[in-house]
């Protein structure tokens, strides 16, 4: 994959000289992709498959600001020049269709070059041996279980990038990415639960590794053991409580409730934003409490340039409880009244690209001790924690929030849901589990509740965003706990 | 739509091997298509975050049971297929595993003849984007008069073909086109339609009217319900995305035969009637010119009408070769879209009834979290943000609630009501629930 996208650069820069010659702006953007997949089951392999993909799109932006994006599945030198004809014949269309202009902002000359050392080693992957190396983990993690359906899944994702614009700028880059998943379900009088559990490494050989393999089977271990105690849990009523969550529910908070919001692309309808322009220096939670999003190496959703050919930088959303900065791309940083910030990503070659954040995380300053390791919290560690820090003295009773099973939220109006894997109701003397219940609100409600947060900082929540019909990876976090006052604008539930 | 030669070798190749003894059988089912499309964001047509696409793309499915009887499946893309497609068959061979299930292809069948392709649409999938521009010029106006802050939405067409051969002799060909066009009010409200060909210009402006409409009586806050068990109409397009979707996750043959989900191969054709005893799930992909209408899947199973549930017992999951071998059926037509579901219960009544018995309880336009919800257990908890208080008089206006309870509970009830909506194929559901309003 490395040596194609050095080779693609002759082809993109034959049409960067042919956009230059039309006087269109151009952003091309090339991409090649492998997925190697295999899923085991009760001691079976069930799919194995690797797959490639490659194309590119050529985005225009002609003299008068209408823009186009024509895309290819090859690079077929002639069919490209007849892709940028064509893009800008459609681009010239759409005045007809009332479409808008835009302004192509000065940006600056960038050229770079990312491969991680762990790139090559994704085109020797033997998916028999990891087909076998499947099937033992799913008897180390089953442990006689037999009652319960474990599905393990091993992708391996290599994403490669050449980005060229008209002038002079020329990046690529290629993401590894490999995550082994664990499903399991159990049925028990007429009555199924299920629960996931995942982790993610920059490595394909990461099935060889034993931190992996022990911190995979930890979090596979506790997601069976879930799914058997599930069926007899009451549900939970609603209401709002005082809540403690775990750092994967903290980035689905930061991502859903703040980050979405953020996205300047969406500053003509955002909470966060007036008359489209980003509230900069607006209170929007506790002064203890900040957001920030950035590309964080070997992580899940790491992306060093955006799908502009800019450099990504950090971007310090809230600032201790107040607006500071947002995730901004060429079309929307001036309009937004924020910097540009390099914040583009896009799915495919296919895709426009749009201010996407990559890992977010809350960090809120003082944070208690926890002492250990995250992945060996369970329910009862947690409440000793909690008394430990006498946090059972301001709240009698506090709901314990574990495992993020993802989110959504309405950036008009600024409400956000997320669902957890599991509640417990946590106090001095008991622990009682309660099935998993949505958690809604108002974001501007649920920062303002955060009181105080234990544990360093662990971003290794992955998940995947779903923006505007676009899957790309996100991950995140906080420290390892955060605990939030109840809030009336934040609820729990209900339960039938 | 230039690919054939290339599907043409291709499939050369793998009659080569099964000449010589190295392929015992084989499918391969190539697609091609083009699609052109247009976004609008906050009121801003075609800007760069949404700008008018044209794309081209296609890809050659396969799947080979080698001499040994080790299978594989696959995907090769359209640029490899040109350039070395002896290499990604010698890729394909060293993805084979052993899957005995999975291993064989079906035999060739008349296929049904419906019609899938409408030429007034391959025109806008080609660049004619008028029949876009009138509908937007309307879009537009409509909304400068709705007193809406905001509007977004899409418009698309596309145009492609399928051919499918395999060792059994088949050699199936279909072509078809689709088209559709949403529109999302202040980022809460949406409607919108997707089929073979454009809706008429009299279903477009009914669609519109409905829509602002709604907006009306959603623009106006109403004093909620007090919680606990309350009437719920769900709209038709939650019914699609949760309700059907569960329903269909716990119909697979996959979630069937690993036994994660509600139901058991035994539930299938026995005599007990797991869901209430008037209800029926069926799909026929044979109904020409609809979006779900089909000739065949890309296993090379025929188009054909599949009952799933029938007077509340459960008749066959959902399909493909693999799992049917595995359960010991027969594979069927997977739904593709649910155009061609039919969900409904002996009495179905009207949308203005529906809403009278309503009357104390709320009306769902639109959840949040679906996709966060533990499909398995049939358990929801939804935040219903996009809601309307029902009154004797019909909606008061706009509330926001969560919504509770178990799917599976509220298939068995006997006070369930399917309820016709305007312009839907899909049912509303009315049932009773955990309300709480906030």
């Amino acid at each position: 994959m490395i040596e194609e996208l050095e080779g693609l650069g002759r082809l993109g820069e034959e049409l960067c000289e042919e956009a230059r010659r039309r006087s269109v702006r151009l952003f091309w953007r090339a991409q090649l992709r492998s997925i190697h997949s295999v899923a085991v089951q009760d001691g079976k392999t069930e799919s194995s498959s690797r797959v490639t993909a490659g194309g590119h799109g050529v985005h225009v932006v002609t003299a008068d600001g209408r823009s186009a994006l024509a895309s290819r599945d090859d690079f077929v030198p002639d069919a490209a020049r007849d892709l940028l004809a064509r893009a800008v014949e459609i681009a010239d269309g759409g005045a007809s269709l009332g479409a808008t202009r835009a302004v192509v902002p000065d940006l600056p000359r960038t050229r770079g070059v990312a491969v991680p050392e762990l790139v090559p080693a994704y085109d020797r992957i033997d998916l028999a041996d990891t087909a076998r190396r499947l099937t033992e983990l799913e008897q180390e993690i089953r442990a006689g279980e037999d009652d319960v359906q474990i599905r393990v899944g091993f992708r391996a994702d290599l994403d490669g990038w050449r980005i060229l614009r008209e002038d002079g700028s020329d990046v690529r880059f290629v993401i590894p990415r490999t995550v082994v998943s664990v499903r399991a379900a159990h049925r028990r009088a007429g009555r199924s639960h299920s629960a996931s559990a995942s982790a993610f490494s920059p490595s394909c050989r990461a099935l060889g590794c034993g931190d992996f393999v022990t911190l995979l089977t930890k979090r596979a271990r506790r997601a069976v053991e879930l799914v058997r105690r599930l069926p007899d849990a009451p549900a939970h009523p609603s209401g709002s409580f005082p809540l403690v969550i775990d750092y994967a529910l903290a980035k689905g908070l930061a991502h859903e409730a703040f980050g979405h919001a953020s996205e300047a692309d969406g500053f003509r309808s955002s909470v966060l934003a007036r008359d489209g322009r980003f509230r900069t220096g607006t209170r929007v939670g506790a002064d203890h409490v900040s957001i920030v999003d950035e590309p964080v190496a070997d992580d899940h959703a790491w992306q060093p340039f955006s799908a502009n050919g800019l450099t990504r930088d950090p971007v310090r959303i809230v600032d201790r409880g107040r607006l500071s900065e947002a995730l901004a791309d060429p079309w929307s940083a001036e309009a937004g009244g924020v910097p540009l910030r390099g914040s583009a990503r896009a799915e495919s070659y296919r895709s426009a690209p749009l201010p996407r954040m990559t890992n977010i995380r809350i960090e809120v300053d003082g944070a208690g001790p926890a002492p250990g390791d995250f992945e060996d919290y369970d329910p009862e560690r947690v409440r000793s924690l909690l008394a430990e820090a006498g946090v059972f003295r301001r709240h009698r009773e506090i709901r314990y929030l574990s495992g993020y099973s993802g989110g959504q939220v309405n950036t008009t109006s600024g409400e956000f849901v997320f669902n957890c894997k599991a509640i417990y109701v946590l106090d001095e003397s008991s622990i009682r589990l309660h099935k998993p219940a949505i958690f809604s609100g108002s974001m501007f409600g649920a920062l303002e509740s955060v009181r105080e947060a234990f544990g360093p900082l662990r971003l290794d929540a992955l998940g995947y965003c779903g923006k505007w019909g676009q899957s790309v990876p996100s991950s995140g976090g906080s420290h390892y706990f955060l605990v939030l006052d109840a809030h009336p604008e934040v609820k729990l539930g209900g339960g039938a | 739509m230039t690919s054939s030669p290339h599907f043409e070798r291709f499939i050369d190749l793998l009659r080569t091997r099964e000449a010589a003894g190295a392929v015992r059988a084989w499918s391969a089912a190539m697609q091609e298509g083009r699609r052109l499309s247009l976004g609008i964001k906050d009121r801003e047509i075609g800007n760069p975050h949404s700008p008018l696409r044209l794309s081209e793309d296609g890809g050659l499915h396969y799947r080979i049971v080698w001499d040994q009887g080790t299978y594989s499946a696959g995907r090769v893309e359209r640029r490899t297929l040109a350039d070395a497609p002896e290499e990604a068959l010698d890729e394909a061979r060293e993805t084979a595993y052993d899957d005995p299930d999975a291993a064989w292809i079906p035999p060739a069948v008349p296929l049904p003849a419906v019609e899938t392709h409408v030429a007034a649409t391959a025109r806008i999938a080609a660049g004619d984007t008028t029949p876009f521009a009138e509908r937007l010029g309307v879009i537009r106006a409509r909304f400068e008069r709705s007193g809406a802050r905001t509007w977004s939405g899409g418009c698309g067409a596309s145009e492609g073909s399928l051919r499918y051969a395999s060792s059994e002799g088949a050699d199936y060909r279909t072509a078809g086109t689709g088209v559709s066009w949403y529109v999302g009010l202040d980022g809460e409200l949406g409607d919108g339609h997707s089929g073979r060909h454009l809706d008429s210009d009299a279903e477009f402006d009914a669609r519109l009217s409905r829509l602002f409409s709604l907006r009306e009586i959603f623009s106006r806050e109403a004093t909620p319900p007090a919680p606990g068990t309350l009437p719920v109409l769900l709209d038709p397009g939650v019914v699609e995305s949760y309700v059907l979707g569960t329903l269909f996750h716990h119909l697979s043959g996959s979630t069937v035969a690993h036994g994660e989900g509600r139901f058991s191969r035994e539930d299938f054709g026995s005599e007990e009637r797991l869901l209430r005893d008037d209800l029926e799930l069926s799909h026929d992909p044979t109904v020409s010119l609809r979006r779900g209408t089909y000739r065949f899947t890309g296993e090379g199973v025929p188009a054909a009408p599949v009952t799933y549930v029938r007077g509340g017992r459960l008749v066959t999951p959902r399909l493909g070769l693999k799992y049917a071998r595995r359960l010991g059926l027969e594979p069927n037509a997977a739904p593709a879209a649910y155009d061609c579901v039919r969900f409904t219960g002996a009495e179905v009544v009207p949308f203005a009834e529906g809403l009278r018995r309503a009357a104390g309880g709320i009306r769902v336009l639109g959840v949040l979290g679906v996709h966060t919800q533990d499909i398995a257990s049939g358990d929801f908890s939804l935040a219903a943000p996009q809601s309307l208080a029902v009154g004797d008089e019909g909606e008061t206006g706009r509330v926001r609630a969560t919504i509770s309870g178990n799917l599976f509970d509220v298939l068995r009830d006997r006070a369930l009501r399917f309820v016709s909506f305007e312009g839907e194929t899909t049912p509303g559901l009315l049932f009773s629930c955990r309300v709480d309003p906030k």
